[in-house]
């Protein structure tokens, strides 16, 4: 009962009422509108701000780059970066500039497709494991198994058995990554099933799909959307190491991986072409983790008081 | 006590037998008939398919899964497609220079992560935690051959002061095998290091909110004492237990920081077996790998009940 519908009701005589306190805290002025949105998540604005550069960049690079990234010029070998060539060229003699321009077509692809095929996969496996008792038991020593083989060595044993194309780099990253979501779906829905509202549910006579969509889902979407960027940061390193040793993308199409181990050789005297691609993956995965970080403590407060 | 242990240890089998499973997998449909590489150009089928017989690559997968099992038991990883030699012997030659690596930085990491966790944890909200907790996302961000690269650049190349890239064993001098290690040890730790700076600093929090730091402050133990005596102590099961899972990290990473660094370990041989596509030694060292890996967090587990008494099973 507020302070002014008490003063409504009639006192009975000889009862004392606390007078109204006036506010000690004034008001908090919540912002709206984007600017508040970038006050508050700071890390969110500027994570998505790079991520939505890189994003332009990729999408726009045939207007971006200065050359065909895949041009040979065999009298430009190794040049040191200037007006003409902005990051300098490879040792055959390929516009390191355009192919960094390129090279991040490869490293979004990747990182997006794989943070969104694993979280359908692990999504599915998840919930069939915390809804049929008698498939988790199975289903979790599986996911057991394969999370005890490191992830980098997982994907390079499947990549060895393909072909080296996007495609088998995206398959390979997304099958290393798929237990990790599934652990955390599962965990989720093994709690949310000892919900009060759940159980109302059942008691109602909702069927099992309908809770699942109803009551479930919705509550793994903000723990699986913060999963998906720290697996898409990952992925986008794993396709660079995976280029880097020779195993994933395949050399012709210009990745920041495939850039790196080209320039390996030379390192010690032209450092300038391995610097530009490591610069670009090295931004592009930190926005993505800052983004990762900015969304986990705007979408569950609890976890940002532990990290 | 024993029968946790007991149950702790059998509950690795079944992970075990998923991961034999799924690398045995991996080289039964790999490309490429070993029958037909072993017979040569000039072979007829039928002598194909004899070698076949001979190498009992005709019988059902199952037998020879349960085969190659028996092999791994007793320490038999196959020949190698390339070389013919042992993968077994291949692996024991390279074993040295990635046992090295991995220890060095396992223990640098340690070293560094669990103070800076600690002190960001004791001046959390400060400049200095977040300074402290900037680095670790960054350490989660650059790369491992990036920082290595550009460690190699400035320390070796422009400053001279230590080895550019090598490897020199261990009984050739404890200085020629340590230098050749840090830098590729700090290469190697930088996520590790974030990692566990990251979970140090949150149970850190937890654990000092708690009563009986209260209570020792009352008593009037100093700061250090508090931090490192009562509180690091009660929060170690979370930090050894990610010191555990991100073992992981320093295998797969030890592969690309070979590479960067030339060093003639596992991680090269992972590497020029992917190149020759020898898929009994990529096999082989995945295997030792998530043994390893499997091993060290059993462990982990394990030391639980040492590290804090009030675990029971």
């Amino acid at each position: 009962m507020s302070v002014e519908a008490l003063d409504r009701v009639a006192i009975p005589a000889g009862l004392a009422v606390a007078p109204a306190l006036p506010d000690v805290l004034p008001p908090v002025k919540l912002r709206r509108g984007f600017i508040g949105f970038v006050r508050r998540h700071p890390t969110v604005a500027i994570g998505g701000a790079l991520v939505l550069l890189l994003i332009a960049m990729a999408l726009l690079a045939p207007y971006l780059a200065t050359v065909d990234p895949t041009a040979l010029a065999p009298a430009r070998r190794t040049r040191a970066p200037s007006p003409e060539h902005w990051f300098g060229t490879d040792m055959l003699g390929r516009d390191i500039y355009s192919r960094v321009v390129y090279g991040a077509r490869v490293s979004l692809l990747v990182g997006f497709s794989v943070a969104l095929l694993s979280s359908l996969v692990g999504l599915a496996i998840g919930l069939v494991s915390g809804f049929l008792r008698w498939a988790d038991g199975v289903i979790m020593r599986v996911m057991d198994g394969l999370m005890s083989i490191p992830p980098i060595l997982l994907a390079v044993a499947l990549m060895a058995l393909t072909r080296g194309s996007v495609q088998n780099v995206i398959m390979s990253i997304t099958i290393a990554e798929i237990p990790r979501v599934s652990r955390l779906v599962r965990g989720v829905v093994l709690s949310l099933r000892e919900q009060p509202y759940v159980d109302a549910a059942v008691a109602a006579g909702t069927r099992t799909p309908a809770i699942i969509l109803r009551h479930i889902l919705p509550n793994t979407l903000a723990p699986m959307t913060v999963q998906a960027t720290y697996i898409c940061a990952s992925a986008m390193i794993i396709e660079a190491i995976l280029s880097f040793i020779g195993a994933g993308t395949p050399p012709t199409i210009p990745s920041w991986g495939n850039i790196m181990a080209e320039g390996r050789a030379l390192w010690q005297v032209k450092p300038f072409i391995i610097f530009f691609p490591a610069l670009f993956l090295s931004v592009t995965v930190l926005a993505v983790n800052l983004l990762g970080d900015g969304l986990r403590d705007a979408l569950d407060p609890r976890m940002a008081k532990e990290y | 006590m024993l029968a946790y242990v007991i149950r702790r240890i059998l509950a690795t089998i079944p992970v075990m037998a998923v991961v034999a499973l799924f690398v045995f997998s991996l080289l039964y449909i790999a490309p490429g008939d070993p029958a037909a590489v072993i017979a040569g150009d000039q072979a007829t089928p039928a002598d194909v398919e004899r070698i076949r017989a001979s190498l009992g690559l005709d019988r059902p997968f199952l037998v020879q899964f349960g085969d190659w099992v028996w092999n791994i038991v007793h320490a038999n990883l196959g020949t190698s497609m390339f070389t013919g030699l042992p993968v077994t012997k291949m692996i024991a030659q390279r074993l040295e220079p990635t046992l090295s690596l991995m220890a060095v930085t396992l223990v640098f990491a340690i070293l560094v992560a669990v103070p800076l966790g600690v002190v960001a944890a004791w001046r959390a909200g400060s400049l200095l935690d977040r300074a402290i907790m900037a680095f670790a996302v960054f350490g989660f961000s650059v790369p491992v051959f990036v920082v290595g690269y550009l460690l190699a650049y400035v320390f070796a190349l422009e400053l001279e002061w230590l080895p550019v890239q090598g490897y020199t064993p261990l009984s050739e001098g404890l200085w020629p095998w340590f230098s050749n290690l840090i830098l590729p040890a700090i290469a190697l730790g930088c996520v590790y290091i974030a990692l566990i700076a990251r979970i140090t600093r949150a149970t850190m929090l937890e654990v000092l909110a708690q009563d009986y730091i209260r209570t020792a402050r009352a008593k009037g133990i100093g700061q250090s004492g508090i931090l490192f005596i009562h509180a690091l102590k009660n929060a170690s099961v979370p930090i050894v237990t990610v010191i555990g899972i991100g073992i992981a990290l320093l295998i797969g990473g030890a592969v690309v920081t070979e590479s960067v660094f030339v060093i003639p370990g596992l991680g090269r041989l992972t590497i020029d077996a992917i190149l020759r596509r020898d898929y009994p030694v990529i096999q082989g060292v995945v295997v030792l790998f998530s043994f390893l890996y499997v091993l060290v967090n059993l462990l982990v587990d394990l030391v639980y009940t040492v590290l804090d008494p009030r675990i029971r099973y």
